[in-house]
């Protein structure tokens, strides 16, 4: 079955996000849900698809959110709905065969955490199997820590490397007031002078942690004309999926499956990647950008540095990567974070961002995003332009 | 004094290797079929699928495949041992295990070092494998 084109992003969700204190995990999904719907031009009434993202653990509390639970609050009763237990990130997977089987015509695609302000953060820390936790490894850090130390020893790279990636964001991150970081401008000097978490990685090779949550609605390319915005066509999905045990994997330092899920993807889509415009790279930790980028084929193993001085995926650079500021400097929506800021920057919609002028890019019309989960034991990646 | 930190959670996968450590043994399943020595225990084999299993011993050397330096403590009963080094070690049999690297300094560790087990016994039932540079 051929997707490509047949099916768009119309409406991009948003919530405070940060430090939200006194909210629940549940009150972020049904909060983006509903300006998610409301930004499409859509009422809840046409919503009868809804996906939630995988969910960490509820807080001392807080009930589990299920879909259900979050369509409950939504008041809606979808035809079609879905959630992941882990980090697959099918999601964008799951809206197209729902809609291509004909089982629903409007999907919202749901996320929220008050992982700043609640304890399910330390929740999820101290689910780790015991193998690891007698050894006090705990956490997303660690493992990919164990990663990207791999790559150091296989390969030229480290902080000399993920520095231009941190600071290259963080300009993007300053040009965008939602960005939890939009305050706060970051020199290479700082980079290296903010203390220790897992080494190799320092403080700011390290997502955010947030309170908020993100959404999106899908539907036919037919369908998404008569709405609001000009509609994100989704031109190609590749997804490979690794999944070996962290201490027993050869992917820690590439290639990961975000080589044959972005293979899959541009295929899909009819595209290179010359005819990309710009990137929404999954950036859990600075490593995960250049090991995902490396594997994607815009440069070698070890060309990185070279790749990324210069200011290449910077406000006015050749190569565009998280121009929202992503999850290092904007803020933690999983997936959602790439995917509803590359809809944002190909409806036209970023301010002082925007891809184009504005900030001396190429005006976009593909944007490349991927998602990846576990430790690199899933990837996805998604081809998405305008319409 | 009282062991505070996590303790081996017991399952019916991974009894026979806690069990083993006990024995200040570290015991792995190796595959019959093909001789894949696997590691998490599983119910069957990862690369053949087959079901028939021995146990062996491992001889406790090996390499050190990757390491990170925990500057953080995500558990308060790890914060007196920071800087910590933790490690993915990869066994002359095969199978590659998360231990702590003991006996250097964090700055001395290094991939690919040769390493060997040292048994830390715990509490009076656990004890846990951990590993030095080879002397």
């Amino acid at each position: 079955m051929k997707f490509k084109d047949k099916y768009a992003i119309v409406g991009v969700g948003y919530t405070p996000q940060g430090r939200v204190p006194g909210r629940t995990m549940l009150s972020f999904h049904v909060e983006a849900a509903a300006d998610a719907i409301a930004d499409a031009g859509l009422t809840k009434k046409d919503i009868d698809g809804l996906i939630s993202y995988r969910h960490f653990p509820a807080a001392i509390g807080e009930p589990d959110v299920t879909p259900y639970l979050v369509a409950q609050h939504l008041g809606i009763s979808p035809t079609y709905m879905s959630q992941e237990a882990n980090c697959a990130r099918s999601h964008l997977l799951h809206a197209i065969g729902a809609l291509e089987s004909g089982l629903c015509n409007y999907v919202v695609i749901s996320y929220g955490h008050n992982a700043l302000s609640s304890d399910s953060m330390r929740k999820l820390l101290y689910q780790r199997g015991s193998e690891e936790m007698v050894y006090g490894h705990f956490g997303a850090s660690a493992d990919y820590a164990l990663a990207a130390r791999r790559a150091m020893h296989m390969f030229r790279t480290g902080p000399e490397t993920w520095k231009h990636i941190a600071v290259g964001q963080r300009k993007w991150a300053n040009l965008n007031p939602r960005a939890m970081l939009y305050d706060e401008t970051m020199t290479f000097e700082d980079y290296f002078n903010a203390r220790w978490v897992v080494e190799p990685f320092r403080l700011f090779d390290n997502c955010l942690v947030t309170d908020g949550g993100r959404a999106c609605v899908i539907t036919t390319a037919e369908r998404a004309r008569d709405l609001r915005h000009r509609p994100v066509r989704i031109m190609g999905i590749g997804q490979h999926n690794p999944s070996d045990y962290v201490q027993r994997a050869s992917h820690l330092a590439g290639p990961t499956g975000a080589k044959k899920a972005g293979e899959k993807a541009l295929q899909k889509a009819g595209v290179t990647l010359g005819d990309v415009d710009a990137c929404e790279v999954y950036d859990c930790f600075t490593y995960t950008v250049e090991i995902t980028l490396q594997d994607l084929g815009f440069f070698g193993p070890g060309e990185g540095e070279d790749w990324f001085a210069g200011g290449r995926i910077e406000p006015g650079g050749a190569m565009p990567v998280n121009t929202s500021g992503g999850l290092l400097s904007e803020s933690y929506q999983m997936g959602l974070t790439q995917i509803t800021e590359a809809a944002m920057q190909l409806m036209g919609r970023c301010g002082k961002r925007q891809l184009g002028p504005a900030t001396q890019t190429k005006e976009p019309q593909i944007i490349l995003c991927t998602d990846n989960g576990g430790t690199l034991q899933t990837s996805a990646c998604y081809i998405l332009g305008r319409l | 004094m009282e062991y505070t930190k996590p303790l081996p959670a017991v399952n019916a996968d991974n009894e026979q290797f806690w069990k083993g450590c006990a024995d200040h043994e570290l015991r792995f399943q190796k595959c019959t079929q093909c001789g894949f020595v696997r590691w998490p225990a599983s119910i069957i084999c990862p690369e053949c699928h087959s079901g028939d299993t021995e146990l062996i011993r491992a001889n406790g050397k090996g390499t050190v495949y990757s390491f990170v330096v925990y500057h953080v403590a995500y558990h308060p009963e790890f914060k007196d041992d920071l800087p910590y080094v933790v490690a993915l070690v990869e066994l002359d049999e095969g199978p590659r295990i998360l231990s702590n690297i003991v006996g250097c300094a964090p700055g001395d560790v290094a991939c690919d070092m040769p390493v060997e087990v040292v048994w830390e016994d715990i509490t009076g039932e656990w004890s846990l494998p951990k590993f030095r540079p080879l002397s």
